[in-house]
């Protein structure tokens, strides 16, 4: 398979996926009602009474829509698009049309990864652009964030939901389920990850926490102690490899179940 | 060989979908694949379109063997496999470009042909979801015409068209195989649409292939001619007709005489003569047409029989 066939193929895929309507309305909800939610609150209080809270923009405000975009309502954007990607197929029961073209079932897979991403990223690209226009609209005179801390608040941004959105697209394509995928990712993203890496006794262990190793590539501490948000110690070596053998990991059990399953 | 398969064989567990078929579809023909519900026709189109793997025996697509040469045999495939699936959310003609992506480059430019030849080229831009079934079914064939196919595998393509639609259909799968030289492979439980739409077929029941031929000599059954003769001396007629080499049996029916000829059916102009000279006025000459449905039913209901009557029938 050459070039232009992979970008074709990725083209109908996101295709696909961006006319998927209530895919697209909801995962901007929720990149950028939460975002809204807490500049107009946060406006609000500052201005009722400036000397008890602080503005909603600023380098403050940003460290905080970052974490609620990148930590929280991005990476449920991203399950949202991810799942949709990976079985969108399969649901629609087109899946076998595509086999019957000879196209390798491998190359029909790997197709929905980069389509994925690039709806994902589309739609955190604009929670992002959010989350800055708040920072400096709202700063009140407080200190604000650099070019380059911007710079990588948007890498960090892109990292977190493009890793969520990957594994997503992995776990939907080994389901084939997009309900069952969904409902497992967002159950372990909001409940069961943090309780597992608040559970103190399972020690090191607690590495393999997916979250616990992107919060490590935060740019801003997005918690309190010196962890950058994660409850975790662990090098960016480790959370390097943490987050690669999860993407290796669901990428090869989509690969996997695409090419063995019946079409 | 459109098709070629050897003992092909496809096990669910315990039970046998396929059994040991062989079957040889010739290029260029309309060929049916004829079975009742369940028979395991479905499960050999997804076999030859590797949708599932075969449990044993052998196949080619085109010359190509499946699957180790899969990507070429169905590069002029095309095919629908029951009902055709569309991404709702999707127009028609957005629909064909994701298969068309999948394809190669070259296939996009024949989209609008593709939607032209099946008559949706108007309503192309219109939601999948919006498409009554004869529509989809429409919009599934030219879906199978982006890939040009030498070979088209079509599972129970009718099923859901109004009569209009049915007769339409069968007017295009034939210009397909006359005017385009394509080779139609049709699964279908429908005895009358195999009939006329089909140059040849293979009659499936429990996995197992009964019988397989030309159309004619199906439902021809021991390739046995027969003729209903109207006259209006039937007396005479019988006697003249006892006379007759060409003749192997007559006897009345309530139709008229009912004639067993000894050669082809093309042998009746002679036995007409013989009568006319013999002085019996000729009403009626007509060939018995042995349908493909008595062909159909005889076999299969043998099924019910015993193993070494079942064996008779397949020999």
């Amino acid at each position: 398979m050459n070039a232009t066939i992979a970008g074709q193929m990725t083209g109908a895929d996101f295709l696909k996926l961006r006319k998927k309507r209530g895919t697209l309305i909801w995962a901007l909800v929720l990149a950028l009602m939460p975002l809204l939610i807490f500049f107009i609150v946060r406006a609000a209080q500052h201005s009722s009474n400036p000397l008890k809270y602080e503005p909603a923009g600023g380098l403050h405000g940003y460290t905080d829509a970052l974490r609620l975009l990148a930590m929280f309502f991005g990476p449920l954007a991203a399950i949202l698009i991810g799942t949709e990607g990976g079985a969108g197929d399969a649901a629609s029961g087109v899946f076998r049309d595509l086999v019957v073209t000879g196209r390798s079932r491998v190359a029909l897979f790997t197709a929905r990864v980069p389509a994925a991403l690039g709806l994902c990223w589309l739609v955190v690209g604009v929670g992002y652009a959010l989350a800055v226009i708040g920072t400096y609209a709202f700063a009140s005179g407080s200190p604000t964030p650099d070019g380059a801390l911007l710079a990588n608040g948007l890498g960090f941004s892109l990292l977190s939901t493009g890793v969520l959105c990957t594994v997503a697209v992995g776990f939907a394509s080994l389901t084939t389920s997009r309900p069952a995928a969904l409902t497992a990712l967002i159950g372990w993203h909001l409940v069961a990850s943090p309780i597992l890496a608040n559970i103190s006794s399972l020690g090191s262990s607690r590495r393999i926490v997916l979250s616990q190793a992107i919060a490590h590539f935060s740019p801003v501490n997005l918690g309190d102690g010196g962890r950058r948000g994660a409850t975790v110690a662990m090098s960016q070596g480790t959370a390097l490899i943490v987050l690669v053998a999860w993407l290796a990991a669901f990428f090869a059990l989509g690969a996997w179940r695409t090419r063995r399953m019946d079409a | 060989m459109a098709i070629e398969t050897r003992a092909l064989t496809k096990r669910f567990g315990e039970r046998t979908a396929i059994d040991g078929v062989d079957l040889r579809v010739p290029c260029g023909s309309a060929f049916g694949f004829l079975g009742p519900n369940g028979a395991g026709k479905t499960t050999m189109i997804r076999m030859l379109l590797g949708l599932t793997h075969a449990s044993a025996g052998s196949m080619k697509l085109l010359g190509h063997p499946v699957p180790a040469e899969r990507g070429q045999a169905l590069q002029r495939v095309g095919a629908i496999v029951e009902e055709p699936r569309f991404h709702d959310h999707l127009s028609g003609r957005e629909n064909l470009r994701i298969i068309a992506a999948a394809r190669g480059p070259e296939v996009r430019e024949g989209i609008g042909s593709a939607l032209a030849r099946v008559g949706l080229a108007e309503r192309a831009d219109e939601k999948v979801k919006k498409y009554s079934l004869g529509m989809r079914q429409r919009l599934g064939v030219a879906r199978c015409l982006l890939s040009d196919p030498l070979l088209l595998i079509l599972d129970e393509p009718t099923n859901g068209l109004d009569p209009g639609g049915i007769q339409e259909f069968r007017l295009t799968i034939r210009a397909m195989v006359e005017e385009e030289g394509r080779t139609v492979f049709l699964s279908s439980h429908l005895l009358d649409e195999v009939e006329k739409i089909c140059d040849a077929a293979a009659i499936v029941d429990r996995g197992k292939v009964i019988t397989q031929g030309a159309i004619a000599e199906l439902a021809g059954g021991g390739a046995r001619h027969e003729l209903i003769i109207g006259v209006d001396d039937a007396e005479l007629a019988l006697s003249t007709l006892d006379g007759i080499d060409l003749v192997r049996d007559v006897h009345r029916s309530d139709e008229g005489l009912r004639v067993v000829l000894a050669g082809g059916v093309e042998t009746a102009s002679q036995v007409n003569a013989s009568l006319v000279r013999a002085g019996v006025g000729v009403t009626r000459l007509e060939p018995v047409r042995h349908s493909l449905e008595q062909r159909f039913l005889e076999v299969t209901s043998r099924l019910d029989a015993p193993l070494g009557e079942k064996e008779e029938v397949r020999a």
